[in-house]
C-alpha cells in the first residue's frame, strides 16, 4: 500500500513536471518547432534580453501585481479587524460577499467587470477609452481582496482578545494595541494571504483577457496571442528563467523556515534567530523597494508621456518586424519620428477587430480592415475621414486601388495590401488528382488533416463559390444552405484557425487549408511541401486590406504620419518582401525581391483575377444573421 | 472593540465590494435581457440558451470526470504527502504548488507539443513500432489538460485535511481490532470529507469554465461553454447572448458549490487552502 503511493506520487509529479520539461528544454533549442530539437543553443536568452516588447510587458505584469496585491493586504486586512468586530449576522453576509469572487468562475469574474467598466466608463461617462491601467488594477484588487481576507480572519478568531485589553490596560491606545499586539499576531495571515494574492495576480490570463485594453496589457494576456501564432523560442526562455526565479525563491523560503521551526523546537523559546530576522527585513525590504518603484511609475509614467503614443490594432504576422533579416518596420518608424511610441496589438480576423472596437472602452488610432469591413465600419459611422494633407506618399497608390466599391470617395481608407484566397495543400500526402476545386476541404480521405477558416465570412465565402452563390448574398435561405454544408464539413475538420494556421501547416500536423495567399508564401517558404491552388474555375476572394483611423482614435494626424510612412515605396518594399502579401504600391515593386514581383501567386494574371470577386457591403442584420448561424456550426 | 469602530473599517470594503461584485453581475443580467443591436429589453438571449445547454452539459460532463479522476490521483498522493517527516511535507507541498504559480497557457501549449500527431509522444510510439496514434484533438485529450492544470488544486486541500487528522483516532481504531481497510475506510476517508469536497469544488470551477484547454487541446466538438462565452465576446460581438450564458454559468457553479457546501457543513471561511 505504502510502496504503491510512493510510486503514485513520483509519477505524478513525473505528471505535473515534463510539460515544463518540454518547454525548459525547448529554450535551448536552435530549431523553432518543441518537439523537434535541432541543436543547443544559448541565443534565445540574448533574444529575449533585446526584446523590448517582452521585457515590457512583464514590467507591466510585475506593477499590477505588486500594485494590487500592497493595495488589496492592506485594504483587506483593515477590513478583516473591521469584520472580525461585527456581528455576527451582518459577518456572515459580508463574508458571503467576499466569497462571490472566489466562487464564482474567473470567466464570469471578466466578463463582469468588463461590461461593468464599459458600461460606466463608454455609455455613462462618455469615455472613449474606459479599460485602462487603472481599470485592470481595479480588477485585480477585486480578485485579490477575497484571498487576504480569509487568511487574516482565522488568525484573528484564533487571537486571545485579552491580549489587545492586557495592552491598553498597560496605556496603549488601540492604534498602537493595533500595531503592536494584533498586527503581530496576525502577521502570518496578512504574509500567507499577500503571497497568495501576488502569485494569483502574476498569473492571472483569464480576467486580465476580458478587462485589458489595448494599451495597457499584461505577460499573460500576450502569451495568449502569442499562442496562436508560431510561437518565438524566445517565450520559452522567459518561462525558464521565471521557472528557475520562482524555484529558487520558494526553496529558499522552505529552507529557511525549516531551520527556524528547528531552532524554535530545539530552544522553546520564542527567539527569532538571527538569520531569519535579516531574511525577514530582506524581503520587506524588497517588498517596499518594490512598491516605491511601481508607486514611483505611476508618477514618473505621465512625464515621460511627452512622447505621443499611437495604438496600431494590425492582424498577426501582417508587418516586418526584423526577423530573417528583414526590417523592423516599427522600430525603422520609432527611429524617425522620434517623438512618437507606437504600441502595437495584434487580431486574427476582422470580426475580432470589429467586435473589440464596437464593444467599446478602448481607443486605437490605426486599424487595417479588409475591403467589406471597411464598408460596415463606414455604414455605422465608425471611422474618421482622413486628411490627406498628411499622407502625401497617397500619390503612389495605383489607379486600379482608388475609388473602390467600398470606399468610393477615398474617404476612409488608404490600401495597404491585396491578394487573394485559395487552398494551401501539403504535396507529401495530398494527391495532385484530388486538387480540383474547394471540395478538397470536404474530401473525406483527409478527415482530421483539413483545417478551416475560423471566422464566418472568409468561411461562408468558401461555401459560396462551392455551391455557385453570390459571396454578397443576402438571400436567408441560400446562407442557410451554406450553414449546412459548412455542419457537413466539421466532423472531418481538425480545427477552425486563423493566426494557428502557420504552426500547423509548417509542421505537417494538418495538411490541407484555405488562407490567404501572403501568407501561404509564407509558409511555402518554411516548408517547402507546401504548394498553392487557386479554384479559378468556381470562383475565389479577391480582398483589398487598407489603413483607417476608427472614430475611437486620440491622434490622428500621428496616424496619418503612420499611414503615410507605410506607404513610402522603399519602406512598403521592405515589408511586403517579408510578409509576402501583394503591393497596390507599383512603386514599391523596384525596392523589392525580383522573384517576389515576378510570382504568379502574388500577382496572378489578369484573366485569372477575372474570376476573383470582392466581399461587399453586408446590412447588419444580414451580418449578424450569418454571424450567428457561424456560431451554430461550431457550436451545435 | 467598539461596534462603530468595526463599522468604520469594514464599510469602505463593504462598499468596494458591491460596487466591483455584486453591481457587475446586475450589469451582465442587464445585457443578458437586452438586444444586441438596439438595446432594447428583450427575451431573446434567454430563449436562445436552450440551443447551448448540450454544450453546457458537455462542459459538466468534461469537468466531473476530471474532478473525480483529480480525486483518485490526488488522494493517494495527498495522504503518501502527510505521512512525511516534517521538512519533506514543506518540500513536497512546495513542488506541487510550484506549477501553479507558471504560466498555464504555455504548459497546456507543451502538452499540444507532446500529444499531436507530430508530437513527441507519437514520435516515441513510431519508433518503438506502435505507430501514431489519435491522442489530441480528442475528449480525453481535453480531460487530460484539466486534470493536468488543476490537480495541484485537489492535492493541497487533501492534503490540509488529512495532515490535520489526529494520529490517535488511527490508533484507537486499530485497538479496538480494525484492519487498515477498515481504519482508512471508517476513520481517515470519513475525516477527509471536508477536504474531498473543496477540493472537487476547486477542479469543477475552473474546469467547467476553462475555454484555453479545449482550444487548444479539444477538436471541433469538444466545444465548452467557455468557449462559447469567449466567442461570443471577441468575435461575434454579441456581448448580449454571452452576459446570457454567463449568467447561467456562475448559477450552475453557486448550485454546485451551494450543494458541496451542504454535505460538508462547511463555517463560513469557506475552503481555502490553510
Amino acid at each position: 500500500m505504502k510502496k504503491a503511493n510512493r510510486i503514485l506520487t513520483v509519477l505524478m509529479f513525473i505528471f505535473l513536471y515534463i510539460p515544463m520539461i518540454v518547454l525548459v528544454v525547448a529554450s535551448f533549442n536552435t530549431g523553432k518547432d518543441i518537439t523537434n530539437f535541432e541543436g543547443f543553443t544559448l541565443n534565445r536568452y540574448v533574444e529575449l534580453f533585446q526584446d523590448k516588447h517582452l521585457l515590457n510587458l512583464l514590467r507591466n505584469s510585475i506593477i499590477v501585481s505588486v500594485l494590487s496585491t500592497a493595495i488589496a493586504t492592506t485594504f483587506g486586512t483593515v477590513a478583516a479587524v473591521g469584520i472580525n468586530g461585527l456581528s455576527p449576522k451582518l459577518r456572515k453576509t459580508v463574508m458571503t460577499l467576499t466569497n462571490i469572487p472566489m466562487t464564482n468562475p474567473d470567466i464570469v469574474t471578466g466578463v463582469s467587470l468588463s461590461l461593468l467598466f464599459v458600461f460606466v466608463g463608454s455609455r455613462l461617462l462618455g469615455q472613449r477609452d474606459s479599460l485602462t491601467f487603472w481599470t485592470l488594477l481595479i480588477a485585480h484588487i477585486t480578485f485579490n481582496l477575497p484571498y487576504v481576507i480569509l487568511n487574516v480572519m482565522p488568525k484573528l478568531k484564533q487571537m486571545d482578545s485579552s491580549l489587545t485589553d492586557a495592552a491598553m490596560d498597560l496605556g496603549c491606545t488601540p492604534l498602537q494595541a493595533f500595531f503592536k499586539v494584533t498586527l503581530h499576531e496576525i502577521m502570518p495571515g496578512i504574509v500567507s494571504g499577500a503571497i497568495m494574492a501576488f502569485t494569483m495576480s502574476l498569473d492571472d490570463f483569464v480576467i486580465s483577457y476580458f478587462v485589458s485594453g489595448l494599451d495597457f496589457v499584461t505577460l499573460p494576456v500576450e502569451i495568449y496571442s502569442y499562442t496562436k501564432k508560431p510561437i518565438q523560442p524566445k517565450v520559452y526562455a522567459m518561462f525558464t528563467l521565471l521557472f528557475g526565479l520562482i524555484f529558487v525563491l520558494m526553496l529558499t523560503m522552505n529552507l529557511l523556515q525549516i531551520r527556524s521551526d528547528r531552532a524554535k523546537g530545539a530552544r522553546r523559546a520564542k527567539v527569532d534567530s538571527k538569520t531569519m530576522r535579516t531574511v525577514k527585513r530582506a524581503v520587506a525590504g524588497i517588498a517596499a523597494a518594490c512598491l516605491l518603484l511601481g508607486v514611483g511609475y505611476l508618477f514618473v509614467a505621465p512625464h515621460a508621456q511627452e512622447q505621443i503614443t499611437l495604438n496600431v490594432y494590425n492582424w498577426g504576422q501582417y508587418i516586418a518586424d526584423g526577423s530573417d533579416g528583414s526590417m523592423e518596420v516599427i522600430a525603422e518608424f520609432e527611429r524617425r519620428y522620434p517623438n512618437i511610441k507606437v504600441n502595437y496589438s495584434t487580431y486574427d480576423s476582422n470580426e475580432i477587430m470589429y467586435s473589440k472596437l464596437a464593444n467599446g472602452g478602448i481607443t486605437v488610432d490605426v486599424i487595417i480592415p479588409s475591403d467589406y469591413m471597411i464598408a460596415r465600419l463606414i455604414e455605422e459611422d465608425m471611422l474618421l475621414e482622413l486628411d490627406y494633407d498628411n499622407i502625401p506618399n497617397y500619390q503612389y497608390i495605383d489607379e486600379s486601388f482608388r475609388n473602390t466599391a467600398y470606399d468610393p470617395e477615398n474617404k476612409y481608407s488608404v490600401p495597404y495590401t491585396w491578394g487573394t484566397v485559395g487552398i494551401l495543400y501539403n504535396t507529401k500526402y495530398v494527391d495532385e488528382a484530388d486538387v480540383t476545386g474547394w471540395e478538397l476541404l470536404w474530401n473525406v480521405e483527409y478527415a482530421g488533416k483539413i483545417l478551416m477558416f475560423g471566422n464566418s465570412r472568409d468561411a461562408f465565402g468558401i461555401a459560396q463559390y462551392l455551391l455557385g452563390y453570390d459571396v454578397n448574398t443576402t438571400d436567408k435561405a441560400e446562407l442557410q444552405a451554406c450553414a449546412e454544408k459548412l455542419a457537413q464539413q466539421k466532423p472531418i475538420l481538425q480545427q477552425y484557425v486563423m493566426d494557428e494556421i502557420f504552426a500547423t501547416m509548417q509542421n505537417e500536423e494538418a495538411w490541407i487549408a484555405p488562407y490567404y495567399a501572403g501568407d501561404c508564401l509564407t509558409m511555402m517558404e518554411a516548408n517547402e511541401n507546401l504548394a498553392f491552388y487557386l479554384p479559378e474555375n468556381q470562383g475565389f476572394n479577391l480582398f483589398i486590406d487598407a489603413m483607417c483611423i476608427p472614430s475611437c482614435a486620440k491622434e490622428k494626424e500621428a496616424a496619418e504620419t503612420f499611414i503615410n510612412f507605410l506607404c513610402d515605396p522603399e519602406i512598403a518594399g521592405a515589408n511586403m518582401d517579408w510578409i509576402s502579401y501583394s503591393t497596390p504600391l507599383s512603386a514599391a515593386k523596384e525596392y523589392m525581391d525580383p522573384e517576389t514581383v515576378s510570382d504568379p501567386i502574388s500577382y496572378p494574371s489578369d484573366e485569372i483575377l477575372a474570376n476573383g470577386s470582392s466581399y461587399a457591403f453586408l446590412p447588419e442584420d444580414i451580418s449578424r444573421y450569418v454571424e450567428s448561424l457561424f456560431m451554430e456550426v461550431r457550436n451545435g | 472593540m467598539k461596534k462603530n469602530n468595526a463599522l468604520l473599517l469594514s464599510t469602505p470594503y463593504i462598499v468596494f465590494m458591491v460596487i466591483f461584485t455584486l453591481i457587475p453581475l446586475g450589469v451582465v443580467a442587464y445585457y443578458a435581457l437586452t438586444d444586441p443591436a438596439t438595446g432594447a429589453f428583450t427575451l431573446e438571449n434567454v430563449k436562445n440558451l436552450g440551443m447551448y445547454m448540450p454544450v453546457l452539459w458537455q462542459s459538466i460532463l468534461y469537468s466531473l470526470v476530471s474532478a473525480f479522476i483529480c480525486l483518485l490521483l490526488g488522494y493517494p498522493v495527498a495522504y503518501f504527502i502527510a505521512h512525511q517527516s516534517a521538512t519533506a511535507q514543506k518540500i513536497l507541498y512546495m513542488l506541487v504548488m510550484l506549477p501553479m504559480c507558471m504560466s498555464f497557457l504555455l504548459r497546456t501549449l507543451a502538452w499540444v507539443g507532446l500529444l499531436q500527431d507530430t508530437g513527441i509522444i507519437n514520435d516515441i510510439l513510431e519508433t518503438i513500432g506502435i505507430g501514431r496514434l489519435q491522442l489530441i484533438r480528442t475528449p480525453a485529450a481535453v480531460v487530460l489538460g484539466m486534470v493536468y492544470n488543476y490537480l495541484p488544486y485537489m492535492i493541497l486541500p487533501l492534503y490540509s485535511t488529512i495532515v490535520k487528522i489526529d494520529h490517535r483516532l488511527i490508533e484507537a481504531a486499530e485497538d479496538l481490532g480494525c484492519n487498515s481497510v477498515q481504519v482508512f475506510s471508517k476513520v481517515v476517508l470519513p475525516l477527509s470529507v471536508p477536504g474531498i469536497l473543496s477540493g472537487i469544488t476547486m477542479v469543477f470551477v475552473p474546469a467547467v469554465s476553462t475555454f484555453y484547454i479545449s482550444q487548444k487541446l479539444g477538436g471541433t466538438d469538444t466545444v465548452l461553454i467557455g468557449d462559447v462565452i469567449e466567442r461570443q465576446f471577441k468575435q461575434g460581438n454579441n456581448p448580449n447572448l454571452g452576459a446570457a450564458l454567463s449568467l447561467v454559468l456562475m448559477l450552475l457553479v453557486f448550485v454546485c458549490t451551494g450543494i458541496m457546501n451542504r454535505f460538508g457543513a462547511d463555517d463560513e471561511e469557506g475552503g481555502v487552502i490553510a
